[in-house]
């Protein structure tokens, strides 16, 4: 029997003994319900819970474990254990609802500890890894190397400081497209559209942010690096490549807009009507109530905001893997092709892997170093914008 | 409280220039008529205080004098309010060089996320009062000094103003309203935040301030209202119902409602 | 500011109080100040503009490029199914007749195009053996020996179907391929062209609407004219039935956790710190973290659906606790306080309450999350999904073992091609999941408007 056939089967063997239990506890009182601490239900769920979860938690450890094949039906038998125990324990006295809201209470924290285990299985698969790749390349040569020529032939150098100098640059270009515009757009709208104008504006600015990546990408790869190279960079003679860190800054941009417009709108919202209303009523405009009381008081909120949207820039990979390139190098020519973190992770790790090679393993500390970096720059907005909103409260 | 200033602080009222001239005026919120047909001369170098039940539009209607209703979208007002003679609702005025002139300080304290020096320096530098630091110093210096503020932040001007105490804050906003040379001062229940200790100072100040300017209160406090204003009007629901000395209005209320109200039977 | 206090106020000049102007008359320095409000005021509309314009110009761009993939070019000629070719056998046995590969079938094609022209009259100069025998797709001899084989009654008849012609034949009637491109191509030539036309003034070539390309599988990279979205539909619409089963129920039950029950300490802190910082990690780390614990260590197959929806659904928990717990915070206090009141418990309270007028909140943000998870690329491409695949998977649930591709996926695998055709291709399976994101959206705008509760 498959794990999916023993699962449903388990899954039927608590609805019986749902039935069972909540018959039985009716037939133990009599008939009269009111004599049963906690409603019949409850007894039926008690049963129920008994049977599946030790049978169905010994199956996913067996699936887990690659344990040998008889702990499967060995489940089957653990789940009618548990309805046989279960259903003796039933009695008019017994606390049925209690026993079934302690363990209920038990499903719901483990459920809300899937977060936390998933924080530590990232950590734990990076930081593993990335051991044994130290292992085998020095960290300083990694960390401090220019130089990034993967062979899988042996004798590469993977210094990862083009790929980060590309990653910076290219989220330098993106930053300085979606914060000006991204906060000008807030302004206007949270502080001088309309209503009509903001309910049609607003939910087109936040289409942009539900277009996934990797339509931004095809855009970048398509449309705008063509765009670019024949009218800037080869008139210019900057450049021939169509894939570039313009390309792949100006499209990141432009997806970071609408993450930076309403970050930034939510902040400038929650400044104070008292502190407008006391610099207007001083006979200021309203442009200089907003560059001179409202930015200065939204400024730390807008901080995190912009930070935020820079972490988004460093670990975004779609768009760099089809607009910028491939190149790992070290210019400052923003028309040239180069590369990314983001990128040679994926480069190293799609298509047939040698897990015992520096050059797969690298990737693994790519991502620790990326890991690091977004998790910093998260900390440090959150806590930035956790901040200011106890300001106002 | 100090009573020695409630007694005998009757001027002469009707010496004074009548600085804001109110005729007929309506106010709508939307479809709600919010003040209903109110005529009132305000003076020069007086206090007035605005009393009446909440709801009656006494802060609306303050909040016109300044064209503080501008912000709000539905807001419409007719009639003529003209500030020495000219009509404040004209087309050719702008709001921005009016609240130059009607300074206006609020219920809440509400001093800019700024040092205190550059709360009470904001009105000046965006009107360009000052030719040079030495000038912006000495109005900051003088502002302060006429909210009564000097010599508690003298030493921490750098310090922000939203760190001083309830009372601070508001004295600092005052200040700051002072600032830039405003001729009227509209105060929308300025103590209202505030201590017992703080307000006998806001209010002693408020009577400091009536040599230079022309101050419109707003209170829900009779007393406050009898302390120190030589002007009261007294809203109700909207209707201006009687407007005299402050003294005539709380001994001899010739109006069966404002009597109501000033016993307590009505608010 | 403090060397404020360390001179004393000098004597000078009082600041000259500004004449009183008349107030009807604008004053140099107001003119100015109103100047740069209304400049404040236009880089704002600016701003937006800028933001309408690219979105308009993205949606474009795609709507363009892709919409051809929609359409495609077929010939009507007659098929001669010659028997010596497909049946030397002459049983007609289909397990015989297997023996006859698809180049056999090409032949077919090749001596009908050229039957067709000597037919018509058709003259074209320097028309050849390869311009005739690349017109015609090799997707189109596959389709041939198919229904030949699943009908061999046909043997030995002329038949007259739909035939798919090549991606360069398409091309030119698309506008991706001209007279002039022709003659520098090396996979069609001018006379090939001039044959094409030809034969569209006859109608013989008739572009139509091709549901083939939502529907069939990838194809290999010299036949981008019947590479099809259905393998990626499928494994996309998997993983997104993982998600929801998964997420959603370990979602509200984390977020019900956190709302009502947690105490508050430094383990409740540490988890809601550690959501909100994971609703932040970019999504290829993600990827990483399947790599290394569904496949490599769990054991799990590659290019796998179940591989990506554990990912997925790992990715979406955060957005889905963060509304849930939204939801849940709008629930207003006094229904709590009325259910404890007639003795319900606080769990009963939970589920019979509490929970049920949350819903409708719940579902919109958990649409949301699907909808991020579907247009999710990067973790997938670590975890194999970028695969070719040319099988269906099958039937769930072994079908979620089987390797299939993901929407974004397919669209990221397409642009990887040589040859341009596949760039429609991609931009038309871009529009593809365009409409399954735009119609979960409005579900959920949907559902909001019709459940929305004001307390």
């Amino acid at each position: 029997m498959s794990p999916f056939w023993i699962t449903i089967a388990i899954l039927a063997l608590a609805a019986l003994g749902y039935l069972l239990g909540r018959s039985r506890s009716v037939r133990l009182a009599g008939g009269d319900t009111r004599a049963l601490h906690s409603r019949p239900t409850y007894h039926g769920w008690h049963v129920a819970l008994f049977t599946a979860l030790p049978a169905l938690v010994l199956l996913a450890l067996a699936r887990l474990l690659q344990a040998p094949g008889w702990l499967a039906p060995a489940a089957l038998a653990l789940g009618v254990a548990g309805l046989a125990v279960a259903l003796s324990r039933t009695a008019p006295q017994f606390r049925a609802r209690n026993v079934v809201e302690q363990v209920v209470r038990g499903i719901l924290i483990v459920c809300s500890l899937i977060a936390i285990a998933t924080t530590v299985a990232i950590v734990l698969s990076l930081v593993f890894e990335s051991l044994r790749f130290f292992r085998m390349y020095p960290w300083q040569d990694f960390f401090f190397g220019t130089e990034w020529t993967p062979s899988f032939g042996g004798g590469s150098e993977l210094g990862m400081l083009p790929l980060l100098w590309g990653t910076l640059y290219i989220s330098l270009i993106a930053l300085l497209v979606a914060v000006p515009v991204g906060l000008y757009a807030a302004i206007y709208m949270s502080e001088y559209a309309t209503p009509r104008v903001r309910s049609v504006v607003k939910p087109a600015i936040e289409v942009l942010a539900g277009i996934p990546t990797i339509v931004y990408g095809l855009f970048a790869l398509v449309t705008v690096g063509p765009l670019l190279r024949d009218w800037i960079a080869q008139p210019l003679g900057l450049g021939s490549s169509g894939s570039s860190v313009m390309t792949a800054g100006l499209v990141m941009g432009m997806m970071l807009i609408p993450f930076v417009s309403s970050l930034s709108d939510d902040i400038i919202n929650a400044v104070p009507q008292s502190l407008r209303d006391g610099s207007l009523a001083m006979g200021s405009t309203h442009s200089e109530t907003i560059r001179q009381v409202v930015l200065p008081a939204a400024l730390p909120g807008i901080v995190g905001a912009v930070l935020l949207a820079a972490s988004r820039a460093i670990g975004e990979t779609m768009i760099v893997v089809l607009g910028a390139g491939a190149m790992a190098r070290i210019s400052p020519n923003p028309f040239e092709a180069m590369t990314t973190i983001t990128v040679k992770i994926v480069g190293q790790l799609t298509g047939d892997n040698d897990f015992a090679s520096p050059e797969t393993l690298v990737a693994f500390a790519l991502g620790l170093t990326l890991f690091v970096m977004t998790l910093g720059l998260n900390v440090l907005a959150l806590y930035i914008v956790r901040k200011y909103r106890e300001q106002y409260e | 409280m100090d009573d020695v200033r409630m007694v005998e602080r009757v001027v002469d009222t009707d010496a004074r220039d009548i600085k804001f001239q109110c005729k007929d005026v309506q106010v709508f919120y939307g479809e709600k008529h919010a003040i209903k047909d109110v005529s009132v001369d305000l003076l020069d170098k007086t206090v007035t205080a605005f009393i009446g039940p909440s709801g009656c539009g006494k802060s609306t209607f303050l909040r016109c004098l300044n064209r503080m209703n501008d912000t709000i979208g539905i807001a419409r007002v007719q009639g003529r309010m003209l500030l020495d003679g000219e009509d404040i609702y004209d087309r050719r005025v702008d709001p921005v060089q009016l609240r130059a002139r009607v300074g206006m300080v609020f219920q809440k304290p509400n001093p800019f996320p700024k040092s205190i020096y550059d709360n009470v320096a904001y009105g000046p530098r965006i009107h360009g009062l000052a030719r040079n630091r030495a000038e912006l110093d000495e109005i900051v210096e003088k502002a302060l000094r006429g909210a009564a503020l000097w010599n508690e932040v003298k030493d921490r001007l750098g310090e922000t103003g939203t760190g001083l105490s309830g009372g601070q804050q508001q004295r600092l906003c005052i200040a700051r309203a002072v600032a830039t040379a405003p001729e009227v001062l509209l105060m929308d229940e300025p103590c209202s935040a505030l201590d017992p200790i703080a307000t006998a100072q806001v209010e002693e100040l408020i009577d400091e301030l009536r040599a230079t300017f022309s101050v419109v209160i707003v209170t829900h406090s009779m007393q406050q209202a009898a302390r120190v204003s030589q002007k009261t009007a007294f809203f109700h629901l909207g209707n201006l119902v009687e407007y005299g000395d402050t003294d005539d209005i709380f001994t001899r209320p010739r109006d069966p409602r404002t009597e109501s109200y000033i016993s307590g039977r009505i608010g | 500011m403090t060397d404020v206090t360390s001179q004393p106020p000098r004597p000078v000049d009082p600041p000259a109080a500004p004449a009183r102007r008349s107030l009807l008359i604008e004053d140099p320095r107001t003119r100015r100040r109103n100047a740069a409000e209304r400049r404040f005021r236009a880089y704002g509309v600016v701003a937006i503009a800028l933001a309408m314009g690219a979105l308009v110009f993205l949606l474009f761009t795609i709507f363009r490029d892709g919409t051809s993939a929609f359409f495609q070019t077929y010939a009507r000629i007659p098929i001669a199914i010659e028997a010596q070719v497909v049946d030397p056998a002459g049983n007609r046995d289909p397990a015989e007749m297997q023996k006859v590969l698809t180049m056999g079938y090409g032949k077919l094609l090749d001596n009908s195009l050229a039957a067709y022209v000597e037919a018509n009259g058709i003259e074209i100069e320097g028309l050849d053996d390869r311009d005739l025998s690349s017109f015609f797709s090799a997707q189109a001899r596959a389709d041939l020996r198919n229904a030949v084989l699943a009908n061999p009654e046909l043997v030995g008849t002329v038949i007259e179907a739909p035939v798919m012609t090549s991606s360069r034949i398409d091309g030119m009637f698309k506008g991706r391929v001209s007279r002039e491109s022709a003659a520098i191509d090396a996979k069609t030539s001018v006379a090939q062209y001039d044959l094409a036309m030809a034969m569209q003034e006859r109608g013989d070539l008739q572009t139509r609407f091709n549901w083939d390309f939502v529907t069939s599988t990838d194809s290999s990279d010299n036949r981008p004219e019947a590479a099809g979205l259905g393998v990626a539909i499928l494994g996309s619409f998997y993983m997104m039935l993982i998600v929801l089963v998964l997420s959603l129920p370990i979602g509200v039950a984390a977020s019900i956790y956190l709302e009502e029950f947690a105490p508050k300490n430094r383990l409740t802190d540490l988890i809601e710190v550690n959501i909100s910082n994971l609703a932040a990690v970019p999504s290829i780390v993600f990827g990483i973290l399947g790599l290394a614990v569904f496949i490599n260590f769990a054991g799990l197959p590659r290019s796998a659906p179940i591989v990506g929806g554990l990912v997925l659904t790992l990715m979406t928990l955060p957005t889905i606790i963060i509304s849930t717990r939204a939801a849940l915070k709008a629930v207003p206090p006094s229904i709590r306080d009325a259910a404890l009141g007639v003795g319900a418990s606080r769990m009963q309270t939970m589920f019979h309450h509490v929970l049920p007028l949350a819903m409708p909140g719940i579902l919109t943000g958990t649409i949301i999350g699907l909808a991020q998870a579907l247009g999710e690329t990067a973790p997938l491409l670590l975890i194999g999904m970028v695969a070719f695949v040319t099988t269906y998977p099958s039937a769930p649930p072994e079908g979620f073992l089987d390797p299939a591709s993901a929407l974004p996926v397919q669209v990221f695998n397409w642009t990887q091609r040589a040859d341009p055709a596949f760039f429609e291709r991609a931009s038309g399976a871009i529009i593809v999941l365009l409409v399954f994101l735009l119609a979960m959206n409005l579900l959920a705008i949907t559902l909001r408007r019709k459940f929305e509760r004001r307390w």
